[in-house]
């Protein structure tokens, strides 16, 4: 399977979903027009993808600025499926990347992480 | 209106802190332009980064809420004319109250629909940060409101959000529409 690229823009993320590498990633601001029309393809896409898997690493980064509340909604989608692939004998990390000072990102990550016991949780401060 | 009426508006609006004043047709492009110059507005001052952060915040769940639920709207074509796209009006506030800025929006709401958005804020106030961490949980994992096309946890966002506590309240229209106006802090 090919990767999947999609250009950020002024109000969606960058999507890099590395589906022969298991690595995946959302960077950038993420308060659609149509929460569903953006992001309903790319999550059957990916659990369906996840479904296949069997004793496999997989990454995903979450590397967000801004998301709305509506977009929490699928973010947590993203948390119970990531958690579903490692109840399936994969090996996953999750890592959320914050801003130093973005106590309020830090705290949401925090609070997905709640849901996930067999995948790996790292909060990472962004660089620079 | 001629400047002998925008000057008094003008001088009524930044008496009372109105940085920025929006009424009439909520789309997403008003959406992008505005969020776009509150970034740079809070880029250019001292606003904390958590306050900028905070205060951009509630205005994308507030303006997404009135272009999403206003029923003061119309319809119109759209792109060759097979399609209709629904347009709806609301009005936007931004400002700054002594040291605290304020978000604040107002649509046209059915009168039938107040008791229960009422009942639904009433509670979502009444709740602490635990409570509304807990309800936003909760929400996020349950099924989404009937009639909202959201997640449905705007509102509870806003109360997150709004570190120096919410507003909200409804007037009568005429016999089938109410106004609900809400006025976020931080």
């Amino acid at each position: 399977m090919a990767t999947l690229q999609i250009d950020g823009t002024d109000r969606t993320p960058q999507v890099c979903f590395d589906f022969d590498n298991n690595r995946f990633s959302l960077v950038g601001e993420s308060y659609p027009e149509d929460v569903a029309e953006f992001y309903g393809d790319l999550l059957s896409q990916l659990t369906a993808h996840f479904d296949t898997l069997r004793g496999e690493a997989l990454q995903f980064d979450f590397n967000l600025v801004y998301f709305n509340s509506s977009t929490a909604k699928v973010v947590m989608r993203l948390f119970e499926a990531l958690e579903e692939a490692a109840q399936q004998e994969n090996r996953v990390v999750v890592n959320w990347h914050h801003e130093e000072d973005d106590d309020n990102m830090r705290e949401m990550g925090e609070e997905f992480s709640e849901d996930l016991h067999k995948a790996q949780f790292n909060l990472l401060v962004k660089e620079g | 209106m001629q400047t002998h009426e925008l000057l008094p508006f003008r001088k009524n609006l930044s008496e009372q802190g109105v940085i920025l004043c929006y009424n009439g047709l909520m789309t997403e492009e008003i959406l992008s332009g505005i969020g776009a110059t509150i970034k740079h507005k809070m880029a250019t001052g001292h606003t904390d980064k958590q306050v900028a952060r905070g205060l951009f915040s509630l205005f994308v769940e507030q303006v997404q809420n009135v272009i999403r639920y206003s029923v003061e709207k119309e319809t119109a074509p759209h792109g060759n004319g097979t399609e209709e796209v629904t347009l709806r009006y609301g009005l936007l506030v931004v400002g700054m109250e002594s040291d605290r800025y304020f978000v604040a929006c107002g649509n046209m709401v059915d009168k039938q629909d107040v008791a229960k958005l009422h009942g639904n804020l009433t509670h979502i106030k009444s709740l602490d940060a635990e409570g509304l961490k807990a309800l936003f949980r909760s929400t996020l994992k349950g099924e989404t409101p009937s009639g909202s096309l959201g997640a449905g946890v705007g509102f509870i966002d806003i109360a997150r959000r709004a570190t120096r506590g919410f507003e909200f309240d409804f007037a009568d229209v005429d016999e089938a529409h109410s106004y609900f106006s809400i006025k976020a802090y931080i």
